[in-house]
């Protein structure tokens, strides 16, 4: 299945959006259902082991630059999540994995795939950001298959759900935003020198990707 | 206008054959009383459930069931691996060959790789229904995805990813040792043919007009109403496994199952009890009831099985399933001089029990339609998918073909410029041609085609709706008339033509008629019926056999112990082939009753009359016995003739000599709406010669029941998969069972042209509707569309399809 | 964790406890024995588990035990009175409008909401009532006729409970005659 679409993000800069996009910890709380997304080797992912280790480590989202450059997303780099989806009368929690196939500013892309109990599902993502008048333009695709289960409930029940999932994120990036503009104006002070007009360092800006 | 129903009680015995009376079954069903095999409780029972492959095409890699295992109240879960180590042979047989059939194992549970959607892989056997279901959850299988094909034209092409690797499969000795095995398509089944290709191609070289489609014979997913399901259980004292099961023919469940799980025969008791309908889907042999018994044994538990509807999707055995290219040739006075058919068969992932037969002998067998075709040649290309099994499904092969006939003859007459009633009538096989052979090797051993269709013209006043039809038009309204003049061939027979052509079982029946000393009678007879009402045809039959009256009859029917031997319910043959075997089992106990009567009454057989019951002297009417005084003198035995052995009681194998042929003529008329594309019924008129009727209403309820099926296939029903292999259409919210609002009033009627060559002259009717109605309503919907140049729309014909061909989009489909 | 409930069922009370997601119709079939309703899809689709529950018609594959807790449940069981069928059974069995009669308990609860609500429905109003049981047997018009064969006699048997209330006067006879 197919599904693509663009989202308004309004009062923002397309580094912004981008810096705010490369935090796992940002796009867990923003992801609907999403328990924890975490850094993780290739090889089979212990999933109750990683939940644990999530809950200790207690990451908080923020709009401080530097910590986001420490934990930002990488090209290469391996992700491991664990998403609950709500489709009719099922909620099952997929066991998912996530690689990051390219990561040139501003756009992104990445696959993976995701197990539940009786359904699971592959997926082949990407953005591209783009500056606009008020703001920022997320243009997002995605391709997945679905199998078992859930996929026995057909598009009628995918697609909906699959909106409503994107446009919750969307939604909720949006709000972060408003609070990661305060906090990135704030920190200004603690960076370099050679810091510019959105606050972020060269440094910053190489380990992120900008 | 709908028949009557009368009392049983109301009947003589001389006019119970041919009358509609109320069936016997009904009381119990009507009160709850009734036991399906759910029903069916023991405070012992364990229940099972099958963990499926939730892909199409994967290699299961490992599967860890230790977290399942450990649960509370979970009793056993096994793997293909544990049916392997007990030594149950565990594969499951296919019940027809073709020449250089492929017949990859079909296990039944899958080991390394799961092939569809719904292939089990493992089982769970719990103390409580929904516990096995939760523990099904909590096994873990590594699965390796694998590309999938699930169009049957598309498996065999040469980039295909295939299914069974022939020459790794030691199973498969025939292919692995077969040199030429490189040059097969990966995929393919079977490549099959029948009729003279050359004859054929000269036809269409010298033919004046051709017309030619492209169509598909949608999958479609039976949907009986109630579920599969099975209760077994192992007797370690005996050895005996008992089983309870959703079965159209427990005989035949029980010799396959023997061969499955290696428990003789005779040590398997096999019991139908009410069984909720099953329209082809209750005839196979599953993994799951095998399954079933086989954890009962390793248990030594009752265990109980039901299938859930999801699983009904995913697994009973799909119908149809062609991708066709079709042509006709005629002449330049618009009669048929050929017809040239190449299919694409899916059978799904394995053979299922009677696959290799339906899209072959039963499709395309029956291609001459009503018509004299002079020739004709079929190539059908059977081949491996990744979706569940094909099989028999209500018409079996033979609503594929008269679809194609139908629709052909529709495009022939449309070709012509000619009427489509007159351009059928043209090329009817004429009254005085039977018997009637065919070039796709049958022999129509009867048929009058024209007073069929005379009826249904008359029903719908056919010159009047021409004329209405125009009327409308000019208000940009369109109404449609659409003919299905159908044939098909049921009662498959006799069993040594069907042995010659692959079949790996007879298709006798056996029927025992046994006389009770007290003079009343339990007949017992191997169909099984599953809603048809065989209980009260049967009674009228021996009734009227006997002179016995009806309500002093009992008829015994689906189970392995009480009944001699049995091939079940299929194909229409039960009152063709059972009703034949109990009358002719009722004969034999009357010639021997005569014999017992004659020696008693001191007179000569040949002078002893037989009427109502009684056997009367020629001339001397006042000496005269009836069957029940004769039944308790056979049994005290003593005074009967010598060299005759007491009791009362025969047994038959009936075999027939042909199958029986009905015939009919539908008209569909609809309006349709080429702003929105729905699909009005306007009429429904159906004319259909199934021989002499055994009970008119019972007749007329499975004409009604067969049209909506075929009206579902017309216009609602089809299974879809995705390119992956996994079904779309999985629930009753996505697979559109038609509902009451879906189907029109049928108007039924019928011409009586009996089958020449059994005892009763009946022919079969459980399918004749759905082999009728598709094409009556799609040539109708095409005949509505005329003006929009429409010629062919791909069932179901949905209100979107509809539309997207009005309207040329490019996306239709 | 098991709740301890009360159902009555077609006038006799049960007390029985049930898991919190056991559903209606696993506790009248497993539990109690009623086995009349029959379970066709466990989505609500098919209605062949359909029984009324304090007089409306309910598909019990998707009410759960609890949620019926207190509650008069009728099952086909229900149906017939002293040995006699009831009108609904007499027209299904009259217009042969069952075949293999997986459906059938659940049809006629529908159709026994439909006629206590709307005593004489026309066709396309008992199609609509009966939208959601489906049957695979009959394509449907033989139920239509033994709905509306019930709709007749419930109507004739309403008549002669009057002519017998108001010993028979002329109005009410008039009314006999003319079925």
């Amino acid at each position: 299945m197919e599904f693509d679409g663009a989202f308004e993000l309004e009062n923002t800069t397309v580094e912004e959006v981008w810096l705010a996009l490369s935090d796992p910890v940002l796009i867990r709380d923003s992801l609907p259902g999403c328990e924890f997304l975490i850094e993780v080797d290739d090889g089979d992912v212990d999933f109750e082991e990683q939940k644990a280790a999530a809950a200790e480590r207690d990451a908080e989202p923020t709009g401080d630059p530097e910590v986001i450059a420490q934990r930002a997303f990488e090209e290469g780099k391996r992700y491991a999540a664990l998403i609950e989806v709500s489709v009719g009368s099922v909620n099952p929690q997929f066991q998912t994995t996530v690689t990051i196939d390219s990561r040139e500013f501003p756009e992104m892309s990445a696959s993976g795939e995701g197990e539940a109990s009786g359904s699971s599902f592959e997926l082949s993502s990407g953005m591209e950001l783009e500056e606009t008048e008020n703001g920022v333009t997320v243009e997002w695709w995605a391709s997945t298959e679905v199998f078992g289960r859930i996929a026995q409930m057909g598009q009628r029940m995918i697609n909906p759900v699959a909106n409503r999932v994107v446009k919750r994120f969307f939604e909720r990036i949006q709000e972060r935003l408003e609070e990661l503009t305060l906090q990135t104006d704030g920190a200004e002070s603690m960076v370099d020198e050679e810091s510019d007009s959105q606050g972020l360092s060269q440094r910053i800006r190489d380990k992120i990707g900008i | 206008m709908s028949i009557e129903t009368i009392e049983a009680e109301e009947i003589d015995v001389e006019e119970v054959l041919g009358s509609a009376i109320e069936r016997r079954e009904d009381p119990e069903l009507v009160t709850g009383e009734g036991v399906y095999t759910d029903d069916v409780q023991d405070p012992e029972l364990a229940h099972m459930a099958v963990l499926r492959s939730q892909y199409g095409h994967a290699e299961i890699d490992g599967i860890d069931t230790s977290e399942a295992e450990a649960m509370d109240g979970v009793i056993g879960v096994y793997t293909a691996e544990d049916i392997d180590e007990a030594g149950t042979p565990g594969d499951l047989p296919v019940g027809w060959l073709l020449p250089d059939l492929k017949t990859p194992s079909h296990p039944i549970l899958a080991g390394d790789r799961a092939r569809y959607q719904g292939d089990g892989v493992a089982v769970v056997v719990a103390e409580e229904r929904y516990l096995a279901h939760d523990a099904l959850d909590r096994i873990d299988v590594d699965y390796e995805r694998l590309d999938a094909v699930v169009d049957p034209k598309a498996a065999v092409e040469a980039d295909a990813p295939q299914l069974h690797d022939w020459s790794e499969d030691p199973t498969d000795t025939d292919v692995r040792d077969d040199e030429d095995i490189e040059r097969v398509p990966p995929n393919q089944a079977f490549d099959w043919e029948i009729g003279d290709s050359e004859a054929t191609d000269e036809a269409f070289e010298n033919a004046a007009h051709t017309v030619e489609v492209d169509l598909e014979n949608q999958r479609l997913i039976p949907n009986a109403m109630e579920p599969r399901a099975t209760v077994a259980e192992y007797k370690p004292g005996t050895g005996e496994v008992e089983v309870q099961m959703t079965s159209q023919n427990p005989h035949l469940h029980r010799q396959l199952m023997s061969a499955v799980l290696d428990v003789p025969e005779h040590k398997l008791h096999i019991v139908a009890p009410e069984v909720g309908g099953g329209f082809g889907s209750k005839i196979h042999h599953y993994p799951d009831e095998a399954l079933t018994c086989w954890c009962a044994m390793q248990l030594e538990r009752p265990v109980k099985w039901q299938a859930t509807r999801s699983e009904t999707y995913l697994t009973d055995a799909h119908g149809r399933d062609h991708v066709t290219h079709a042509e006709l040739a005629m002449d330049d006075a618009g009669t048929i001089t050929g017809m040239r058919v190449t299919t694409y068969a899916g059978m799904g992932a394995y053979l299922s029990t009677f696959a290799p037969s339906i899209p072959t002998y039963l499709y395309g067998t029956l291609l001459s339609g009503q018509y004299d075709i002079p020739a004709i040649h079929c190539n059908v290309i059977g081949s491996f998918t990744n979706g569940a099994p094909v099989d028999a499904y209500r018409g079996a092969g033979r609503p594929e073909a008269l679809y194609v006939v139908e629709r052909l003859v529709t495009l022939g007459a449309r070709e012509m410029g000619m009427d489509p009633a007159a351009f059928r009538r043209q090329n009817f096989i004429p009254e005085d041609d039977f018997p009637h052979e065919t070039p796709v090797a049958v022999v129509y051993d009867s048929g009058d085609y024209e007073p069929a269709l005379d009826a249904a013209l008359e029903m719908v006043e056919y010159e009047e709706l021409r004329e209405r039809q125009a009327e409308l038009r000019e208000e940009d309204r369109y109404l449609g008339i659409g003919f299905s003049s159908y044939i098909e061939a049921c009662g498959l027979a006799p069993s040594e033509l069907a042995g010659q052509l692959g079949a790996q079982a007879g298709l006798w029946e056996s029927g025992l008629v046994r006389v009770h000393p007290s003079g009343t009678v339990t007949a017992f007879c191997g169909t099984s019926g599953h809603g048809q009402g065989h209980e009260t045809t049967y009674a009228q039959i021996v009734s009227d056999e006997l002179g016995v009256p009806y309500e002093d009859i009992e008829i015994v029917e689906g189970d392995t112990d009480e009944i001699p031997q049995g091939m079940g319910t299929y194909g229409s043959r039960s009152a063709a082939v059972g009703g034949s075997a109990l009358a002719t089992s009722s004969q034999k106990v009357v010639d021997k009753a005569r014999t017992i009567a004659a020696h008693l009454l001191e007179t000569g057989e040949e002078d002893l009359e037989f009427e109502n019951g009684e056997f009367n002297v020629a001339g001397a009417p006042e000496r005269s016995m009836t069957i029940q005084e004769v039944a308790q003198q056979a049994y005290l035995a003593h005074n009967i003739p010598e060299g005759v052995e007491p009791g009362l009681e025969e047994t038959s194998f009936y075999d027939p000599e042909n199958f029986t042929f009905p015939f009919g003529t539908h008209v569909a008329v609809v309006e349709v709406d080429p702003e929105s594309g729905e699909i009005e019924f306007h009429q429904y008129a159906a004319v259909d010669d199934v021989g002499n009727q055994i009970n008119p209403k019972i007749v007329e309820g499975q004409i009604h029941g067969g049209i909506a099926q075929g009206i579902g296939q017309a216009l609602y029903e089809g299974a879809v998969y995705d390119d992956n292999g996994t079904l779309l259409t999985g629930s009753m919210q996505d697979y559109a069972v038609p509902k009451a609002e879906h189907v029109p009033n049928m108007e039924t009627d019928a011409t009586v042209t009996p089958a020449p060559h059994n005892p009763l002259g009946v022919k079969g009717v459980g399918e004749a509707g759905t082999i009728a109605s598709p094409q009556a309503v799609v040539n109708a919907v095409t005949d509505a569309l005329q003006p929009f140049d429409i010629d062919h729309i791909d069932m179901p014909l949905t209100e979107e399809k509809v539309w997207r061909a009005v309207n040329g989009s490019e996306e239709g489909s | 964790m098991e709740h301890d409930i009360t159902l009555t069922v077609n006038d006799t009370e049960h007390e029985i406890a049930v898991e919190p997601r056991t559903l209606l119709v696993h506790t009248l079939r497993d539990a109690l024995g009623y086995t009349g309703a029959n379970v066709g899809c466990e989505s609500s689709l098919c209605g062949a588990c359909t029984v009324t529950m304090d007089g409306d018609a309910v598909k019990s594959c998707t009410v759960l035990a609890v949620q019926a807790d207190g509650t008069e449940i009728e099952t086909v069981e229900g149906l017939a009175e002293d040995g006699d069928f009831h009108p609904i059974q007499e027209g299904f069995r009259k217009e042969h409008g069952l075949q293999c009669g997986y459906c059938t308990p659940g049809m006629m609860m529908t159709a026994r909401e439909l006629l206590e609500d709307n005593p004489d429905p026309d066709e396309a109003e008992i199609r609509e009532a009966i939208e959601g049981n489906l049957c695979r047997c009959t394509g449907y018009q033989n139920i239509v006729n033994a709905v509306e064969f019930a709709a007749d006699r419930m109507e004739t048997d309403a008549a002669n409970r009057d002519i017998a209330a108001d010993g028979g006067t002329d109005r009410t006879t008039d009314t006999v005659e003319d079925e």
